[in-house]
């Protein structure tokens, strides 16, 4: 049983010198195009890892490559320098430290403007996060890990252009977003901060890896709220309408495939998305950039090996109105004893997934990198759920540490429906790069429980519990949200729509999946998997 | 000591010359006809720039400098490695004797730029104008003076009138830098090879032979233009400067393309999987025999390729089989395939375990490719026009008689006639 990128060739590697021996005019969207030319004048490439080689055809295999070793993400890049935009973040953080673990060069660039929005809004990270230079000493001397650090705002094109000609990345992590979308519903200067830190740092960035780095793959983090929640039930595929899709008008039909699929975002934020989305679309189109859009569902958890591996390394976990996730927020209303606030009916629907997983699709992502000029699109999502359901499994687990936890449904400050069909297709990661959810709802609630009812978190929790009810109205109006029902978990009946979440996984059988396991077990610890760990 | 000059005309046969120096296209020519000997002159085998000017330039076979095309494998792979200077094993001109100084602008297959005392600037094919230069000082002023190693071939294929428009600026640039660089430099050697020739004869090759082509006027004025480089050239050496003007190979009318993986194909001796990326990577187990561009035919051995599935004892057999199958190919009645050599008749020396185990020359017409995803045999050429002989390069040496040359004289030959004509022997 092979790992799943052993396939993968030079073509899909950052290491493979595209600039100057690939003319990029014929490029287009036309994969066919390329290969037809390909085929007509020879394509040819020089490896900037081993230039001996001089100029060749695009064909060694990863696994053929000495460059290329196992782990049991798949095969990955012998040293591989991934930069990290947003590296001080809740997701950036963690993902430098499980990037290191595995031998990863990682560098990142943050400007702190996550911690300095929470202090504005008389907030923070109720796990205790250090300065970003107690945190780089902290992974040297708990994990051996070295991280290239500069602080850089992205939007300094001048400054983060030097530090990416000095790094040269071969995978660049786009974490360096303002992620939320009340926080864009504030006002006016609000939704002009997010969407111009989001949409024209992300457009900068592409015109800078564009001149700088053209091989390396961008890792984009969008958001599974760029599609919306269509009321027709339309599945919402992964970003691009697959080859069967069809579109039939008055008698007539097209084919709809690789065509981008509806956006429908939610909040000014989201459209910060969108747009991203269609800049990063267009300079893969234009400039053979190859980008992963990653669209994640509400991500939520405190755990993985690293971050557990010291105080001083645990990432940032926020649990205010404006930057927690509805999860978060859930665990810290239990603690607080305060009822868990679900907005409306709570019968909407969204994709989740763990911080642990999220992290390792993103690992298998910059594994196996696009071709030149992809852009592709995975939903990274573990599980559909109702937020009502949500509300019940957490007090279910907060039961289990003496929490008696009550429900409340509140006025829903936003425009959603409460009511909604809701399908999400999301099979490239469980059947192209090999991933299996590994964290169980639950569990990982279990693992917040044990890491947040600690006395010092409990005391922080408690100076921002009035900040979790929330007050921004995406009206527009400016009142904290009145509550509509209280009741005990399991009294409620269910009702509305069921979720489904197509994997596909028949195609890829656990029987499988635990072959490759077992294969990268007897790759073992020692040159190969995650021996640093 | 005398200096000593090589204008390298890419492409450009023998008989063109003088039929466009007698109809008087090219002056210039015309009278140097009278001041020295041309000669029609054999190209390698295969006629491929990257051989022919490693020959020329080592006066080796490949059997020694260890060019036999474009492309080969990397060791122990399927992978198709592209020509690149490293290769050579015999050394060139410039490093048998160094303490001349060089300005070499626009050799083929001398890329990426290694050291020489003096100025190189490489030829086609070279991707990167920064590795084409030595010394890298030079870059910046190529760049301002728009120098292009090559045409833009992607515009100049969309349409003749950019062609034309690319060939006159790539030539003017070419001469300009020419003109400093010798104006700047107390030289030994120039080696200046114009390779625009070429590239238009490949594309519109009909249009020289067909006086009533649309672009017989232009194609014929591009030579004029050539002809008066080839002035000015003239005009920046001394007459009793040493001077050949040479060519790589021949150009004729393509008739048909001859696929010949396709043909191993259908003979059963060459098994692929579908592959998307339509790479050699895609040779089976059991394949015995598969052509590298353009006319080269390997056997698959054990030991040497990833999954080779001829041992020893079979080579024999399917050389003689193959051999036989290549001599009775016809189209339309017509024979193929001129002549099949082995290797061992064609090469001699330390690089012959390198060489292709058969290597095919064709009639006239048929246009020898490599074809490996390709559906049909044989199929007309859309693109092209012209294509490679391995005769008719052309050899013109000025100051000498026409019994100082060899009856008939190679691409070998090339380097020993420029070192005699170097010390002054005989005229």
């Amino acid at each position: 049983m092979k790992l799943h990128n052993a396939h993968k060739t030079c073509w899909n590697c950052p290491a493979a010198i595209l600039k100057g021996n690939v003319d990029f005019r014929a490029c287009g969207q036309s994969l066919e195009a390329i290969r037809r030319r390909i085929e007509r004048e020879g394509l040819l490439i020089e490896c900037a890892r081993l230039p001996d080689l001089g100029h060749f055809e695009p064909t060694i295999t990863f696994e053929e490559c000495p460059e290329w070793r196992p782990t049991k993400y798949g095969y990955l890049l012998e040293n591989m320098r991934v930069m990290i935009l947003g590296i001080d973040g809740y997701l950036g953080w963690t993902l430098a430290l499980k990037l290191g673990a595995l031998g990863c060069e990682v560098s990142g660039v943050d400007c702190f403007l996550r911690r300095k929005m929470v202090r504005e809004l008389g907030a923070h990270s109720v796990v205790p996060i250090y300065p970003i230079e107690e945190r780089l000493k902290a992974a040297k001397e708990v994990l051996d890990i070295d991280i290239k650090f500069r602080k850089i705002n992205i939007l300094d094109r001048e400054k983060l252009g030097q530090f990416m000609r000095e790094v040269q990345p071969e995978a660049i992590v786009h974490y360096g977003e303002i992620p939320s979308a009340p926080y864009s519903m504030i006002d006016c200067n609000h939704a002009i901060q997010v969407q111009y830190n989001n949409v024209i740092g992300t457009l900068g960035l592409l015109f800078l890896m564009k001149e700088i780095c053209p091989e390396a793959s961008l890792i984009k983090l969008g958001t599974l709220g760029e599609y919306g929640a269509p009321l027709t039930g339309r599945p919402l595929f992964e970003g691009l309408f697959p080859a069967d899709a069809v579109l039939r008008w008055r008698g007539r039909e097209w084919s709809l495939g690789g065509e981008l699929t509806p956006r429908d975002p939610v909040s000014f934020y989201h459209v910060s998305k969108v747009q991203d989305t269609f800049n990063i679309y267009e300079a893969c189109k234009y400039w053979w950039l190859r980008s992963y859009d990653v669209m994640q569902g509400v991500i939520y958890g405190v755990h993985t090996d690293e971050v557990a591996a010291d105080p001083r390394l645990r990432t940032r976990l926020d649990v205010d109105e404006w930057f927690g996730t509805v999860v978060n927020r859930f665990v810290a209303q239990a603690i607080l004893g305060m009822p868990l606030t679900v907005y409306g009916e709570g019968e909407q629907i969204r994709g989740f997934i763990a911080l642990e997983d999220a992290m390792e699709c993103m690992v298998r992502l910059i594994s196996s990198p696009p071709e030149p000029g992809q852009y592709d699109v995975v939903n990274q999502v573990s599980g559909l759920h109702k937020v009502s359901e949500l509300a019940e499994t957490v007090a279910r687990v907060a039961a289990e540490f003496g929490y008696d936890v009550k429900i409340q449904r509140v006025e829903n400050p936003r425009v959603e429906a409460d009511y909604h069909p809701f399908e999400v297709v999301s099979t490239k990661l469980p059947n192209e790069l090999g991933f299996t959810p590994k964290v169980p709802l639950e569990v990982e609630i279990r693992r917040m429980f044990e890491l947040l009812t600690q006395p010092h978190i409990v005391e922080r929790i408690k100076k921002v519990a009035h900040l979790i009810r929330p007050r921004t109205w995406w009206s527009g109006e400016k009142r904290i949200v009145e509550t509509l029902e209280v009741y005990r978990p399991g009294t409620r009946r269910r009702r509305g729509f069921k979720p489904r979440l197509i994997t596909d996984r028949e195609r890829f059988p656990i029987s499988k999946v635990e072959e490759v396991e077992r294969a990268v077990e007897a790759i073992g610890d020692g040159e190969g998997g995650d021996g640093n760990m | 000591m005398s200096r000593g000059a090589i204008i390298g005309l890419d492409g450009v046969p023998h008989g063109l010359v003088e039929d466009l120096a007698h109809r008087g296209v090219m002056p210039n020519f015309r009278e140097l006809l009278k001041e020295g000997v041309i000669k029609p002159m054999r190209s390698s085998i295969p006629a491929v720039s990257a051989v022919s000017w490693s020959s020329m330039m080592t006066g080796a076979n490949p059997g020694v400098h260890g060019v036999y095309g474009y492309t080969e494998f990397l060791p122990g792979t399927y992978v198709v490695a592209y020509h690149s200077s490293r290769w050579l094993r015999a050394p060139p001109l410039w490093r048998r004797d160094p303490s001349k100084r060089y300005v070499i602008i626009n050799l083929p297959a001398t890329y990426p730029a290694g050291e020489v005392n003096g100025v190189l600037i490489s030829g086609f094919v070279a991707p990167d104008l920064e590795r084409a230069v030595y010394p890298k000082e030079l870059v910046e002023e190529l760049r301002e003076l728009n120098y292009k190693v090559d045409v833009d071939y992607v515009r100049a294929s969309s349409s003749p009138l950019l062609l034309f428009k690319e060939l006159s600026e790539t030539l003017r640039a070419r001469v300009e830098v020419c003109k400093r660089l010798l104006n700047r430099i107390k030289w030994d050697v120039l080696i200046f090879v114009i390779t625009g020739t070429d590239r238009l004869e490949h594309l519109l090759w009909d249009a020289y032979m067909d006086e009533d082509h649309e672009w017989h006027g232009e194609f014929l004025q591009y030579f004029r233009h050539v002809d008066e480089a080839i002035g000015e050239i003239l005009g920046l050496i001394e007459e009793d400067d040493a001077l050949m003007i040479i060519s790589d190979h021949g150009m004729e009318h393509i008739e048909v393309n001859v696929n010949l993986n396709r043909l191993l194909r259908d003979w059963g001796y060459l098994i692929l999987e579908d592959n998307p990326r339509r790479s050699y990577n895609a040779i089976k187990r059991g394949t015995k025999a598969f052509a590298l561009d353009p006319s080269r035919v390997y056997l698959n051995r054990v030991g040497r390729y990833p999954r080779g599935s001829v041992e020893r004892d079979e080579e024999e057999g399917l050389l003689e089989e193959l051999t036989e199958l290549f001599r009775g190919l016809t189209w339309r009645g017509r024979r193929v395939i001129k002549e099949i050599y082995r290797r061992e008749e064609l090469y001699h020396g330390d690089a012959v375990d390198k060489a292709p185990d058969l290597i095919l020359v064709p009639e006239s017409g048929f246009n020898l490719r490599a074809g490996l995803f390709r559906e049909e045999v044989f199929e007309r050429e859309e693109g092209l026009s012209g294509k490679h002989t391995e005769y008719d390069a052309l050899l013109y040496v000025r100051g000498v008689e026409g019994d100082a040359l060899p009856e008939s004289p190679s691409i070998e030959d090339v380097l020993p006639i420029f070192q005699r004509l170097m010390e002054g022997e005989p005229s």
